[in-house]
């Protein structure tokens, strides 16, 4: 009789999943996602982007919202200064796209120390407030500083080559974010299985008890900002190559409360869950969309009307759901809905 | 024997409040050396002093050549010192084995450049710290917890993983801050046993506040006695309870 999971070696122990099921299962969902661009149209193509580039942003934010505990409400100053770096070195300083990526990335983790180090004593709410505000002056600089950003006539880039590839086709794009995204997954899943992550989880669970355990608080916050920025910047890079036209419009506050929701909806510090919360919101206006087409024609033409509004108001209500119903987000459900049948008959 | 934490002439000022009030004592190496007094003495301040969670107004503390009244909290695990808190301080959403591999922090080297990377360095690292923490699993006994997140275990037990966490650290001494309040007869002698094992097999000094009478009467080597943030008495379980000052601190003049 099967008695539990029983693990015979260290190496085991440390692995990210020592189960073949879940190995096989994630070789079927890649090769699903690969095989994607042959069979879906334009438009399914176009969303499969948007969540993938979000999934990166929102593995980002997860980092130092999720799992070390410091609400940021600046992912949307963020995900500017990454898509600014990129649309700038490459339509204005003629940088290689290969090379501006990864720049976007180091640029905004430098930013990031900037509100990092006035922030270090601040905690949950009043760090928020400090995050959302440096948001704004990111934005309102991009779009007064004229002379260097264009101000508010935006930035159009036209070499989007990468290593031989033009990412303006949709099908490069799509697999150019998806290996991204699957390298910053392996990247962040990595880091938190080191005594890194662990700090991170210690900060966010008890600060005291990490500084006795000889986390050096200083140094980890600073970490946790300049990482997740990285990452967050990398997804305003790819953002950069996805429009091919950047406006600071498209950096507004609800973008940094979407990011935020995505989190709480997928389940607040796991990398899994910020995919599957990425994937959530960008999906869930779009099925609501195609549900208010089916609604009579005097009810459906209001809401189409106010169809931003009515976005807003569905990712407020998702989070509301999320936190009454089951904190843990949707990583959670899955994780209850597995232990449910693994322990059944005897499961309540 | 040999002093391995000695206080000298600490004060601790809180605007007007003086929470230690001039205290001067020694830690031997290899000693359980216990902390009492009535509520409000100034004991978990003495304790915080002593792990640098915020500086002295004055005073020196000297853990042998580190002087502990200059140093930062997080830097205690390098010099030797584990600690666990009045009020449960484990991390709630971590596993067991998770909790006590933050105590190993200082012993690791991974940082944010190669931790992503993962294979190689890191992955060696990872797996001689899985096996180290199993040491400390087995001598606390609690095999079957390890992949229990701490938030779903009993008060007694989480107090277990604290212990178990300060331990991972390899500190030369252990700080408990009120091990055994809010615990049953059982689990008091079951740490009241930990404590003098730990002393035995790793050769840990030992300095702990208590209030349990039983447990310090019975395992310390020395007690210390802080009422009003001044030292009143430091001497053998046996001379402690038979001073007056002591007797007139916990139960009042007559």
């Amino acid at each position: 009789m099967r008695t539990g999971n029983h693990i015979e070696s260290y190496p085991r122990h440390i692995a990210l999943s020592d189960s073949v099921v879940v190995w096989f299962w994630l070789a079927v969902l890649m090769m699903a996602l690969i095989m994607l661009p042959a069979v879906s149209g334009l438009f399914v193509l176009g969303l499969a982007i948007r969540i993938l580039i979000a999934a990166v942003g929102a593995i980002g934010l997860n980092l130092l919202t999720g799992s070390t505990g410091q609400i940021s409400l600046g992912q949307s100053g963020f995900l500017a200064a990454g898509c600014y770096t990129t649309g700038l070195l490459i339509a204005d300083y003629n940088w290689p796209p290969e090379l501006a990526l990864p720049m976007s990335g180091f640029v905004t983790a430098a930013l990031s120390l900037l509100v990092g180090i006035p922030s270090l004593r601040l905690k949950g709410l009043y760090l928020a407030i400090t995050t959302l505000a440096f948001s704004f002056i990111i934005t309102q600089f991009l779009l007064f500083a004229e002379p260097i950003t264009h101000g508010p006539y935006g930035v159009r880039i036209e070499n989007t080559t990468f290593f031989g590839v033009d990412l303006a086709r949709p099908t490069a794009l799509y697999y150019f974010c998806l290996a991204v995204l699957v390298l910053v997954t392996l990247g962040v899943l990595n880091i938190m299985r080191t005594r890194v992550g662990r700090a991170f989880n210690a900060i966010r669970d008890h600060d005291i008890a990490a500084r006795a355990m000889g986390v050096n608080l200083t140094i980890y916050k600073l970490t946790a900002f300049g990482a997740s920025s990285f990452i967050v910047g990398l997804a305003g890079g790819l953002m950069a190559f996805q429009f091919r036209f950047i406006n600071v419009d498209i950096f507004s506050v609800t973008l940094a409360i979407e990011a935020l929701a995505m989190i709480i909806v997928g389940g607040l510090g796991s990398v899994a869950g910020a995919i599957i919360g990425a994937a959530f919101i960008i999906i869930l206006p779009e099925v609501v969309g195609d549900a208010i087409a089916l609604l009579p024609d005097a009810v459906g033409e209001v809401l189409a009307n106010g169809a931003l509004e009515v976005k807003g108001l569905l990712i407020g209500l998702v989070i509301i759901l999320t936190l009454r119903l089951e904190p843990d987000g949707l990583i959670g459900v899955w994780r209850n809905t597995k232990r449910y049948w693994s322990r059944w008959p005897l499961s309540v | 024997m040999t002093v391995l934490l000695s206080v000298e002439n600490l004060t601790q000022r809180f605007g007007g409040l003086v929470a230690v009030d001039d205290v001067s004592l020694a830690v031997d190496e290899g000693s359980i050396f216990s902390l009492i007094g009535p509520n409000g003495a100034g004991k978990t301040t003495l304790f915080n002093l002593i792990s640098a969670i915020f500086p002295p107004s004055e005073g020196r503390i000297m853990f042998g050549e580190r002087a502990l009244h200059k140093a930062s909290t997080h830097q205690l695990a390098e010099f030797g010192i584990g600690r666990t808190f009045q009020n449960l301080a484990v991390f709630h959403h971590a596993t067991v084995v998770q909790n006590l591999l933050v105590g190993l922090h200082h012993r690791l080297k991974a940082n944010i450049l190669t931790a992503p990377f993962f294979w190689g360095r890191p992955r060696d690292e990872e797996i001689r710290a899985r096996r180290s923490v199993e040491e400390i699993i087995d001598f606390l006994e609690f095999e079957h917890l390890r992949d229990v997140p701490v938030g779903q275990l009993s008060y007694g037990l989480q107090k277990r993983v604290e212990l178990g966490r300060a331990l991972a650290i390899a500190p030369k001494l252990l700080l408990l801050d009120e091990m055994v309040s809010g615990m049953n007869s059982e689990e008091t002698e079951d740490i009241a046993r930990f404590i003098l094992d730990i002393r035995e097999e790793f050769g840990i000094t030992i300095m702990m506040v208590e209030h349990d009478m039983g447990v310090v009467m019975d395992i310390s080597d020395r007690v210390a006695v802080l009422d009003h943030g001044q030292l009143i008495c430091v001497g053998s379980p046996a001379d402690v309870s038979q001073n007056p000052d002591v007797i007139k601190a916990y139960l009042g003049k007559k």
